[in-house]
């Protein structure tokens, strides 16, 4: 006998029991994580209140559900949008109550846990491209409405598409993982010390508009960065500007002014909605208007945390020559010419009778944004009104403008228009808004 | 005003004019080109459309000294009243003509997408013709001479 032998066997033997409980914890753990039930599905079909499936259907419109779910418009609500995000291709989902490709087995409770959660009613996990870590924090009473208005909704047959996730993202549980991170279903808490309004805008803006799900950027993991909130993030290769003190806007809003954006996409002095935000204020200007107004309240509560600072907006009148000791002269002037002949006869002279309203350059909002993407997709592709909506329209240059030349325009806008430090990369960014 | 050479429909020309000019006034008030029209002059109709390299660009929109080197062609390059071009002749088959005057835009429209995309769909042809307007409300007449042109393109059919 070796004493000493035999208790190193048993150490040994502990390390190993001790491994083994570890694991099995690890593993009940992310069982926890990554597993839901499925739930029963509906009996037998529900009758709604139609005051609560009209309070629904103006949920609807503020949380802009039909931008994703609805891509066909003869077919309401029957998804199959494709989303690009960093970590595959995201199809949106059937949500009209048809009981075998859209939300018709759904209880409410089902459709509760998949608003605040993010879990289908068969327990499969659903990818955060449904901003559901927003609608975590709708009240009780708003889930119901919403739940009355899609279930009243025509049913249409329409399977979901399959999704192409790089690896390994096309593992649904994984996405659990996500939400121990950045899942937060706590219930939204006014602010005692704001005004009604204030609060209804905030809890609208947060648990039902989803505004942070562009306006902040994100983390690696598609995350929303929490410690810059509301700081400028992107949607669809656009860059979604910045609504807090960092708001890249040259001159100060109004909240006239924003409450007038958010319903009709057109602020005086200030911007016409475009890319991804033509979407959103198609859906606002059918919302409740006191609803519209309440969120352009809280927006510019936070746009108002901006410093005063003097931009060349304050400046009426064309954009000025370069400077003739311009390190980049050549290319200024080319700019400076494309600008002259191309942009001022609209937006600077304004001689077509239908132009008056054309934003001088300096004053628009795109030049002053940390990246160049919003104002290289307005130069090339212009900007169109939704189908069948009215609004402001402007027409694309991509055909009439090569890389070159629209580089140089960006570069020249940029330093003369907005006054501010060149865009690093810009020809990069160029080509890219290009690419196929 | 400035000297510009533009090669128009295979041709080299020299014009004197503003750097602000449109194309289209230079094609139309100095080359004789009348095909693109003027309709609204703000780029929202089509009717002014001729092809910049291959692209559909809005002649109204383009300022002269933007051009470049880039081979400009209108509807006048495709053919004539005695040899229409494919396009032509399928727009006089399907008679989508009323007024006329979007037609040169409608036409240099298509001829650039049956360029990049020789067999389109119908759902295609729809959202590539999108952009050009006509008040008559020939659409479904210009609907189909594009199909019928790409049809012929398909059969080895064209000049």
């Amino acid at each position: 006998m070796d004493p000493h032998h035999d208790s190193a066997r048993g150490r040994r033997r502990h390390r190993w029991v001790l491994l083994l409980a570890a694991a099995v914890v690890l593993a009940g753990v992310a069982f926890a994580i990554m597993w839901r039930p499925a739930l029963a599905p509906l009996a037998a079909p529900l009758a709604f209140d139609q005051a609560s499936v009209a309070r629904g259907a103006n949920l609807a419109r503020l949380g802009m559900c039909a931008s994703c779910h609805t891509p066909d418009l003869a077919r309401p609500f029957a998804g199959g949008k494709p989303m690009e995000t960093p970590f595959g291709t995201v199809h949106s989902t059937n949500i009209t109550p048809d009981p075998h490709t859209g939300i018709g087995a759904w209880s409410l409770e089902a459709f509760t846990r998949a608003m605040r959660q993010g879990v289908a009613r068969d327990g499969h996990l659903l990818y955060p491209a449904f901003p559901y870590n927003h609608y975590a924090r709708m009240t009780r009473a708003d889930i119901d409405d919403l739940y009355a208005y899609f279930m009243t909704r025509p049913a249409i047959h329409a399977p979901p598409r399959d999704n192409r996730m790089t690896f390994p993202f096309g593992l649904r549980p994984l996405v659990g993982f996500w939400n121990v991170l950045y899942l937060d279903d706590a219930p939204w808490q006014p602010d005692p010390r704001q005004s009604a309004a204030l609060n209804r805008g905030a809890y609208l803006a947060d648990a039902v508009a989803h505004c942070a799900a562009c306006h902040t950027p994100r983390t690696r993991l598609g995350g929303p960065d929490l410690t810059r909130q509301l700081d400028g993030g992107e949607a669809e290769d656009w860059y979604a500007p910045a609504l807090n003190r960092n708001s890249p806007s040259p001159l100060p809003w109004t909240r006239a002014q924003l409450q007038e954006y958010l319903r009709s996409g057109i602020a005086t002095d200030h911007a016409v909605a475009a890319g991804p935000m033509q979407d959103v204020v198609m859906h606002l200007a059918q919302a409740d208007a006191d609803d519209v107004a309440a969120l352009a309240a809280w927006t510019h509560s936070h746009l108002a945390q901006a410093p005063a600072r003097a931009t060349p907006a304050q400046r009426d009148g064309p954009l000025p020559h370069p400077a003739a000791d311009d390190p980049e002269l050549q290319r200024m002037r080319l700019g400076y010419a494309l600008y002259a002949d191309a942009c001022a006869r609209c937006h600077d002279r304004g001689r077509d009778q239908t132009s008056g309203a054309a934003l001088p350059l300096q004053k628009a909002i795109a030049l002053y944004d940390p990246d160049p993407r919003s104002l290289l997709h307005i130069v090339d592709d212009g900007i169109l009104p939704p189908d069948g909506e009215p609004g402001r329209m402007m027409p694309g240059f991509k055909a009439i403008l090569d890389e070159e030349q629209a580089g140089a325009l960006a570069a020249y806008l940029r330093k003369y228009g907005a006054g501010q430090p060149a865009w690093p990369e810009l020809d990069k960014a160029v080509s890219k808004a290009r690419a196929p | 005003m400035t000297t510009y050479r533009l090669q128009v429909n295979g041709k080299q020309h020299a014009v004197d004019t503003d750097s602000d000019t449109p194309l289209l006034y230079v094609m139309r008030n100095d080359l004789a080109l009348n095909g693109a029209k003027f309709g609204c002059g703000l780029g929202q109709c089509g009717s002014c459309t001729v092809l910049l390299d291959g692209q559909p660009a809005l002649s109204c929109m383009v300022p002269v000294s933007s051009v470049g080197a880039r081979k400009v062609r209108t509807v006048e390059g495709l053919g004539d009243a005695r040899t229409p071009g494919v396009l032509q002749q399928a727009f006089i088959d399907e008679q989508a003509a009323q007024c006329g005057y979007c037609i040169a835009g409608m036409i240099m429209q298509a001829s650039a997408l049956l360029e990049t995309t020789p067999a389109p769909s119908d759902a295609q042809i729809r959202a590539h013709m999108s952009p050009n307007l006509c008040r008559c409300g020939t659409h479904m007449r210009i609907l189909r001479a594009v199909r019928r042109a790409a049809d012929v393109l398909a059969k080895g059919g064209g000049r």
